[in-house]
């Protein structure tokens, strides 16, 4: 057994992992309150990614840095929250809101519409070209945790770090605060929730804002680890968060947590032990096909997610 | 608690009504009394045969009145993109099966026919063998697929049929005997009964004959038992069960269907291009087959036939800002005269802008020369016209077409939130004021943004049509708006 | 009332589209077919301009369109560019092909830019007699038996630079070990195949490892890297893909370098602490002669960043607009003309010497300079 391969892919797991479920959980959350699959979501953490570097290039970019480094971070993670928070909300007022009755298709539609428009109007604004955060220039990649078998550079614990706190402070939001319970009310049942005197439309607008902007936050956490962002990356991140979101049970949070981890685990893995698994037959271009392969078993098997209650169809 | 909620009246539309038997009930009638429904019915009076014979018409003279190979490729081009739509509209349209993985059905015909058919693998069989197996073989993969995600509903159903499409991909990229990225390029041509298709309208006929098969097939199925069940599936799964109807045999069907069609165009296209490559079988082709079904109206063959049109028509028009830049001022007269009524308001909305663009060119040319000293990116006629009454400011953009500074972007973003804040607007009086200096600064952004990038304009304006359609007319044009009970 | 006349609205719109687009097309002079003028000449570009590699020919459309508007200045002409999206789809490409070919002010193709644009819109250029030029489709097969009669590149091929990373690896690393990754795509796969072929042959252990073309974490096929691999070879033209995977290899402790192939080239973009790039030119960063010209677009592109092939489609660009010039020396021109000015080509290249074509459509002479990379400095070594 080749240890230090284990744990390295491990913590590549978790830090993919921890950047899908951020996205999970925003999928999961719209998903929970508007039945709603927002395929939008993936380019709302472009334009988180795009916000970040925004700000770095603000600050002098990763050459002259007018700031220390950490506050540079907490500033992108916050400045991009708050934009795609809006960015969320915007989205939902313009292009969800006129087709709360229509038929299950339309905003389906509307949300393929919406993600063409914001990845290419990214692209007519600011080009095609792979932009570079310069992060391994910001830290240098030899900085960090390096104990045995275990060789971790300093960003990927902070965004590990920061995916956490977000997702724990997710969790407060929603189990112990005033708009947690109206949210969790309104997905619980809509109309009864109308009828209790929950503003149905402002828990919507909130959810949204809150959502957008974990994805931004997931955005700069990209740009940050892995270095370079182009128009283009909202669709893969979009599309494995949204089955994190699947796997843990489209709806619930602790599943949206667990789906993220687990896909990313999956995914790291797949690369890694594809080839001693299938005796060489499969080389790591196939990884993909396991993650996807997994999914469908899961789909068909357990549609519900590992988290999700089973749904009763009421006539 | 003790009172009950105040509902704003603006927000009332947007929530669940309780009791809406009644409103159903006169829905039908409110219908009849607009002028759009009154063309709808006397379009359903037009006996089928003749609207069938009028949608095949123009396809059929089309290669008679073009002369370059362009306009014959662009021919078969929307001949199997209308293949296509028909296929997904089988599925998606009559059933509303939510089918995201359709367009793997369209590759699997390419590669199936790559695989009887080329020297690649060595053989070549006569297409009308070729296509009617490939046809049968692809409907029994949409037969599988079904049966794999038969207990799937709604969004379920799109979630696993996109992974499909997904793992397709991967296995077309990289498996070798697909030769992955590298593709397939030495495909032959049909070949029917010894004989050789090799020109560009022989594809055209080819096509053009399929399609005249396809649809009156669909005519056929549509209003056989077997369509209006599909459509009672549509409309109430549950009801539709509760009469007897075997829902999972009819989906399947549906599945089986619109795949076998994906597969024929799949056999058709991939000889027409003589070379097929996995990633063209990706999500902008999904997107763009969407677009086709929703704009013309999912579930009306006239319909989605037009959407396709429409969309290849658009797409074609804006590849390059020679051809896009009248275009442009000529759908926004257009809409005007359409949308705006009475007629003295549209003309004076036109009149107005016209009259805004002149006074705000020349004030901003004396304030500023800079702002209308930069070159337009049209070479039209109509370029040299607007060139004075447009502001052209200098070096918003680089000469690549991509903005160089915050400037283009901001100005881009504000006006995206302008056309927003107008549908915010509910005054039709305080509208129609409004519009004018949008119209005006949507001219300016046409000019200098997007004429300038006109590749991704086109995909920036295919994004903006979906959204705004969906929220206008989500039955399209042609389409029938459907009560949704909840 | 409103949604019926929307729709009759839309109805509208969409007929007076088809008209425009039919319109528009039909409606060019009226000069017979292979007789052109030459006062009105475009180039057009076949390139990637959306979708997943629009980086590649957006670099290329804008290197294009610097090209013609300093030639327009310096000669007095009046060349236009005409844009070709290919999407990096065949089918598109082969429609966008066939628009640039109908257009009868198009008297040259710079592009296209990706292998398989060249393999559908070849015979067609071909037929129309019209020449295209490559800045960076570099497979084999392309001039191999000169299956495009029309068919010429700036660029060598992989049939070149192939053996050259073989070469040095083997020949002057010395590497025992190596791994070769590819990035799924049609530049990346045949050339990753003949390193993965010619390396083997040299008896270097060889393992193959593959990414997609769009990844940016390289963490997980880092882990497979074992600790004795020497050297990664990275066929890719994505050159911060290339920074990434040098820079994760260092963060999980592996000694391995990375040797990137020519689309890893990148001064700005891949700078690697220590690291190898080949590139089928001598740098025109380096070139005293070249670096006016590089600060010229500098300032003109307000510094955008580009790699190898931006430049390459320059000369591209060059190369079609001498021709031209050439076959209007007696006032009027046609493709053809063209096509034999292009095979006649003799002008001084960007990269010091001269241009000239081989019979296949191949630049002559070729080389390609293998640079190391010391902190991100760039210097040639063979």
């Amino acid at each position: 057994m080749d240890w230090d391969k284990l744990v390295q892919l491990i913590v590549n797991g978790l830090t993919l992992g921890g950047v899908y479920a951020l996205v999970a959980l925003g999928f999961s959350m719209v998903y929970g309150i508007l039945k709603l699959l927002n395929l939008a979501h993936g380019d709302v953490l472009m334009v988180g990614a795009f916000i970040g570097w925004g700000v770095l290039g603000w600050l002098g970019g990763a050459q002259d840095l007018r700031v220390a480094v950490w506050l540079l971070i907490v500033l992108m993670i916050l400045v991009a929250m708050v934009g795609c928070g809006f960015l969320g909300v915007a989205i939902e007022r313009f292009a969800y809101r006129p087709l709360r009755r229509a038929p299950r298709i339309a905003p389906l539609i509307s949300a393929l519409g919406v993600s063409f428009f914001i990845q290419n109007s990214v692209l007519l604004l600011w080009g095609a070209n792979f932009r570079s955060y310069d992060s391994f220039d910001l830290v240098d990649v030899e900085v960090g945790i390096h104990w045995g078998p275990l060789n971790v550079w300093i960003l990927r614990v902070v965004v590990m770090g920061a995916a956490l706190v977000m997702m724990v402070g997710l969790w407060v939001l929603v189990t112990r605060t005033k708009l947690g319970k109206a949210m969790r009310a309104t997905a619980f049942d809509r109309e009864a929730a109308a009828m209790m005197g929950i503003d149905v439309d402002r828990v919507i607008v909130k959810t949204f804002f809150i959502g957008s902007a974990l994805a931004g936050a997931a955005g700069v956490l990209v740009g940050l680890v892995f270095g370079s962002i182009n128009h283009f990356m909202g669709f893969g991140y979009g599309l494995k968060g949204f089955t994190a979101a699947v796997v843990g049970g489209i709806g619930s949070i602790p599943g949206a947590m667990f789906g993220g981890v687990l896909i990313g685990l999956a995914e790291a893995f797949s690369v890694g032990y594809i080839e001693d698994v299938t005796l060489g037959r499969l080389g790591s271009q196939f990884s993909d096909l396991v993650v996807f392969l997994i999914l469908i078993a899961f789909m068909l098997l357990r549609p519900q997610g590992i988290f999700g209650k089973k749904d009763v169809k009421k006539v | 608690m003790s009172e009950p909620p105040a509902q704003p009246p603006t927000q009332r539309s947007a929530q669940p009504r309780i009791g809406v038997d009644e409103w159903v009930a006169s829905a039908e009638e409110r219908r009849a009394r607009s002028l759009g429904a009154r063309l709808e019915d006397a379009l359903d009076r037009v006996p089928p045969v003749l609207k069938l014979a009028a949608l095949a018409l123009p396809f059929a003279v089309y290669p008679l009145l073009v002369d370059s190979d362009y306009l014959m490729q662009v021919g078969i081009d929307t001949l199997i993109f209308v293949l296509l739509v028909l296929g997904l509209n089988v599925a998606a349209g009559w059933v509303g099966l939510l089918d995201l993985g359709f367009v793997a059905f369209f590759g699997l015909g390419a590669y199936l026919y790559a695989a009887v058919a080329s020297e690649y693998a060595g053989r070549h069989w006569e297409a009308q063998f070729a296509i009617p197996a490939i046809a049968m073989t692809v409907a029994a993969a949409g037969f599988l697929l079904g049966s794999t995600s038969r207990r799937l509903v709604g969004d379920y159903l799109a979630i696993v049929t996109l992974f499909f499409l997904q793992l397709w991909l991967v296995v077309m990229l990289n498996a070798t005997f697909t030769r992955g990225p590298n593709g397939i390029s030495d495909i032959l041509p049909l070949k029917f009964f010894g004989r050789q298709v090799t020109s560009l309208s022989g594809y055209y006929y080819v096509a053009f004959a399929a399609f005249v098969v396809v649809i009156s097939a669909l005519y056929l199925v549509n209003w056989s038992r077997t369509g209006r069940s599909w459509r009672a599936l549509r409309e109430d799964e549950l009801a539709a069960e509760l009469m007897t109807m075997p829902v999972n045999r009819l989906k399947l069907m549906a599945f089986a269907f619109g795949a076998g069609i994906a597969g024929i165009a799949g056999a058709i296209y991939a000889p027409a291009q003589g070379a097929i490559f996995p990633l063209s079988f990706d999500v902008v082709l999904l997107i763009t087959v969407y677009a086709m079904m929703v704009l013309g109206g999912a579930g009306s063959l006239f319909g989605v036939t037009v959407g396709a049109v429409i969309i290849v028509a658009s797409l074609e028009a804006l590849r390059g800002p020679e051809d896009a830049s009248s275009l442009f001022y000529f759908a926004v007269v257009l809409a005007i005269v359409v949308l705006v009524r009475p007629w003295w308001r549209a003309l004076a909305v036109l009149g107005g802008t016209i009259a805004f663009g002149f006074v705000v060119h020349e004030a901003a040319e004396r304030w500023r020369p800079s702002l209308v000293e930069g070159i337009p990116f049209g070479q039209a006629r109509i370029d040299e016209l607007v060139d004075s009454w447009v502001l052209l400011p200098v070096d918003i953009v680089g000469p690549d077409g991509v903005p160089t500074g915050a400037a283009g972007r901001l100005i881009y973003l504000l006006f995206v939130a302008a056309v927003l804040g107008l549908t915010l607007i509910r005054s039709s009086r305080w509208r129609t004021i409004a519009v004018v200096p949008v119209l005006y600064y949507a001219a300016c952004v046409w000019e200098n943004l997007l004429l300038s990038q006109p590749a991704v304009a086109r995909f920036v304006l295919m994004g903006a049509l979906l959204v705004g359609l969906m929220a206008y007319r989500p039955q399209g044009l042609f389409g029938k708006a459907r009560v949704e009970i909840i | 009332m409103r949604k019926g006349v929307i729709a009759a609205a839309l109805a509208v719109l969409a007929a007076a589209a088809v008209v425009s687009a039919a319109v528009a097309n039909t409606a060019g002079p009226a000069v017979p077919a292979q007789l052109a003028q030459c006062t009105n000449v475009s180039l057009g570009f076949l390139g990637p301009l959306t979708g997943p590699a629009a980086f590649l020919g957006q670099e290329q459309f804008s290197w294009l369109q610097f090209g013609v508007q300093k030639y327009n200045k310096e000669n007095g002409t009046r060349f236009k560019t005409v844009q070709g999206d290919t999407q990096l789809k065949a089918p598109v490409a082969r429609t966008a092909a066939r628009r640039l070919a109908s257009n009868r002010n198009i008297m040259a193709i710079v592009g296209g830019s990706e292998s398989q644009a060249v393999r559908v819109s070849g015979k067609l250029f071909a037929n129309a007699r019209l020449v295209s030029i490559s800045g960076s489709a570099t497979a084999v097969d392309l001039t191999k038996g000169r299956p495009y009669k029309t068919f010429f590149r700036v660029v060598p091929n992989d049939g070149i630079q192939g053996p050259t990373i073989v070469r040095y690896v083997s020949g002057v690393l010395k590497a025992r070990n190596v791994v070769v990754i590819d990035s799924q795509d049609d530049y990346s796969l045949p050339l990753a195949q003949a390193i993965t072929r010619g390396l083997r042959a040299a008896k270097v252990t060889v393992s193959r490892q593959s990414v997609s073309a769009d990844d940016t974490d390289f963490s997980s096929v880092v882990a497979n890297i074992s600790s004795n691999i020497q050297v990664v070879v990275f066929a890719t033209q994505v050159a911060t893909a290339a920074n990434t995977l040098s820079n994760q290899l260092r963060e999980q402790g592996k000694r391995a370098i990375v040797f990137g192939s020519d689309g890893a080239y990148a001064p700005t973009q891949f700078k690697p602490r220590s690291g190898y790039v080949s590139v089928f030119a001598p740098d025109i960063q380096f070139d005293r002669k070249a670096r006016a010209l590089i600060n010229e677009y500098k300032r003109w592109s307000k510094n955008k960043p580009f790699g190898a092939f931006g430049p390459a489609t320059y000369l591209a660009g060059l190369v079609a607009m001498n021709a031209i010039k050439n076959a209007c020396a007696d006032g009027r021109a046609t493709r053809a003309e063209v096509v034999k000015q292009t095979q006649r080509t003799n002008i001084p290249s960007i990269y010091g010497g001269t241009v000239r074509f081989s019979r296949a459509g191949d630049p002559l002479p070729t080389k390609f300079v293998i640079y190391r990379i010391t902190n991100g400095k760039y210097s040639p070594v063979g």
